[in-house]
């Protein structure tokens, strides 16, 4: 296994559209990786240009202190799982996973061993005479990760190799992948529009958009303290609530005003937004961290009560989301499946003021969390 | 009765009185001709008013044994044998090189230009080839069975080109980047993964290759006419003289020349049918 090394990578394709600006990062041995983004952000440009499947513009490319802009892909020492598997249609599931070896001229009794090995981590032991065609989705995805594990390469690229799959197996080999990891010890490169994914798989994250890397954290990190709206927004599920407030001071206290409503923020806080009195901000706060009247708040820093109307009422089963319109904007909230509050209701709500975050709204960056 | 997406029964539409006429239809042209060729193949002379639509009253084989020794059959059906597999198999193996090289870089102007180039040459007529090909294959000493097999590969290689190209675009890209990710050249991708892939495609062009060459008669004709070395439908042009037609004899020997393209028809539209590449991706 090692590590990578990504230094100002840039791409451009020949009419002249960046996918990639400035690229830097820097992978240690056994990461899990997760690159994040919406559609078009260029995750899985980043994830071709180290497979070597898409040149690099500019920049440099290292994989175990080696640079390897110019290697061909098989030269690289990676192994790729692709979206769509890309499973040889017309061998077996044994000669699919052994294609790799023998283009390698591996001795066929070490084939013979890795396809094995591979085939009982996978659990597709049964399967190993049966074409690509007679296979499920998740089999299919199985076979496409052993392929890759059959070469014990120094890293493992993943383009959204879950995205085929149904819900319900998207969990299950979230789990096997989870577990594959800290099996192989490998260092993976996983690309995903999912935040989920992301978060439950990653040692850490890069999120990118308009192929600009956003931020690189770890997934409580990224979550806790994003660097941006960008962010903010995108990790996380509800979305972030943003309100646009002002800020205010009064008797030696920094407020935010939306609407007529008027939070304090606490003192921990008020010092970075000192700069902003008078001026409009982004508020942000995560629907878990507003909290409805009927619901417990032992030991949070809570603000000010604000009035809210409940426009839409889900049940989650063993919790409800409540989306509500507060004078100068609305809100989401977690609340308990016992929670009183239905569409209609006219309820009070309050946000934890430690978990508050800021956003400048002009440079859309983070002030204070 | 059918059942649809949901498994609920739908009531299938069916127009009898065209089906039971487009049946009929086909009776007309191709089983009856067709019946026509083994009762005329069997019978002693040609039979004459309605005894044509009665079966023989023996079925007489000699036919095939005397149009067997006229037409040397041996001798051109080898040749036709010969002339047949190695364009067709020339034919698999250009062509959908070409295609793959072609279809694979259709972005690039040159490529696509050198596409639209062949492709072109399904528009050009074999009449107005014809002359010049006779005068050019003799300079070139080609006027024999190489020169027909070269003219073959080159005349089908259009037709071929488009239906490899084709079929090429429902080849997913990413099974190329896995096999080079695995480490495969290019070479090695085209060569263990595309063209197996292709089966299919192979068998329609094996399929309509084999046809058009085993049963062409023109292109012998002008370029090796007189050469002395017949191919089958050369060999059977003889019962044809200028105070008639021998038609028993004829239609045994084409009875005999069609059978290999049946076999081979059956053979090969086994491999057309059934999407190979399911799997492959999703």
């Amino acid at each position: 296994m090692a590590g990578l090394s990504l230094e100002h990578i840039g791409k451009t394709y020949p009419n002249g559209y960046e996918g990639v600006k400035d690229f830097n990062l820097e992978i240690e041995d056994k990461e899990f990786i997760i690159f994040v983004g919406p559609s078009g952000c260029g995750k899985s440009t980043t994830l071709r240009m180290i497979a070597g499947l898409e040149d690099i513009t500019s920049g440099t490319l290292k994989i175990d202190g080696r640079v390897v802009n110019d290697v061909e892909p098989a030269d690289r020492d990676i192994a790729m799982v692709f979206q769509t598997y890309a499973l040889y249609p017309h061998m077996t599931v044994f000669d699919n996973m052994a294609f790799p070896l023998k283009l390698r001229k591996v001795p066929q009794a070490d084939i013979d061993k890795a396809v094995h090995e591979a085939a009982r981590i996978l659990d597709l032991e049964k399967l190993l005479d049966r074409k690509p065609s007679a296979l499920s989705g998740g089999q299919r995805q199985r076979v496409a990760m052993g392929r890759a594990i059959v070469r014990n390469p120094k890293v493992y690229l993943m383009d959204e190799p879950l995205s085929n799959l149904d819900a319900k197996l998207r969990v299950q080999m979230r789990a096997e992948i989870s577990k594959l990891h800290d099996r192989l010890g490998a260092t993976i490169i996983y690309v995903t529009h999912d935040q989920t994914e992301a978060m439950t798989l990653g040692t850490r994250i890069v999120v990118m958009k308009d192929g600009v890397m956003q931020q690189v954290d770890t997934p409580s990190k990224l979550y806790s303290e994003p660097c941006n709206l960008f962010v903010a927004g995108f990790i996380g599920s509800p979305q972030m609530n943003f309100i646009d407030a002002t800020v205010g001071e009064s008797a030696g206290k920094v407020t935010l005003t939306f609407g007529a409503n008027t939070i304090t923020v606490p003192d921990a806080k008020a010092a970075a937004l000192k700069p902003y009195v008078g001026k409009v901000v982004i508020a942000g706060i995560r629907p878990e961290d507003v909290i409805e009247e009927h619901e417990h708040a032992d030991g949070k820093n809570l603000s000010e009560p604000i009035d809210a109307t409940v426009t839409v009422y889900e049940l989650l089963g063993s919790e409800a989301m409540i989306y509500g319109d507060v004078d100068g904007g609305s809100v989401s909230a977690h609340v308990s499946a016992t929670n009183p509050a239905r569409t209609g209701s006219r309820i009070k709500v309050a946000f934890d003021m430690d978990k508050l975050h800021v956003f400048d709204k002009e440079t859309e960056q983070a002030v204070v969390h | 009765m059918a059942k649809d997406a949901f498994g609920a029964k739908v009531k299938e539409r069916a127009n009898w009185p065209v089906t039971v006429g487009l049946i009929l239809v086909a009776l007309v042209v191709i089983v009856f001709p067709l019946y026509m060729t083994v009762r005329i193949a069997v019978s002693k002379s040609m039979p004459t008013g309605l005894d044509i639509f009665s079966l023989p009253a023996t079925w007489d084989l000699a036919n095939f044994a005397e149009a067997m020794e006229k037409t040397q059959f041996f001798s051109s059906f080898m040749n036709s044998l010969i002339i047949t597999v190695v364009a067709v198999v020339v034919s698999i193996l250009v062509h959908s090189l070409a295609a793959y090289a072609i279809g694979r870089n259709m972005e690039r102007r040159a490529f696509k230009l050198s596409y639209l180039f062949i492709i072109a040459g399904m528009y050009v007529p074999f009449a107005i080839l014809m002359m010049p090909l006779v005068k050019q294959t003799a300079i070139m000493h080609l006027d024999n069975m190489v020169g027909v097999m070269l003219l073959y590969i080159v005349f089908y290689m259009p037709m071929n080109i488009m239906l490899y190209t084709g079929y090429l675009r429902n080849i997913p890209v990413a099974l190329e980047e896995a096999a080079r990710v695995d480490g495969a050249s290019t070479w090695t991708t085209y060569w263990k993964v595309i063209f197996p892939i292709m089966k299919p495609m192979h068998a329609t062009v094996a399929i309509l290759t084999g046809l058009a060459v085993w049963n062409d008669v023109m292109t012998p004709l002008v370029i090796m006419g007189g050469s002395g070395v017949y191919t089958l439908p050369l060999a059977q042009m003889s019962f044809q003289t200028a105070f008639g037609t021998d038609y028993p004899l004829a239609f045994a020997s084409y009875l005999l020349a069609m059978l290999p393209m049946i076999i081979f028809y059956i053979v090969a539209q086994k491999q057309i049918i059934g999407g190979v590449t399911n799997g492959a991706v999703k």
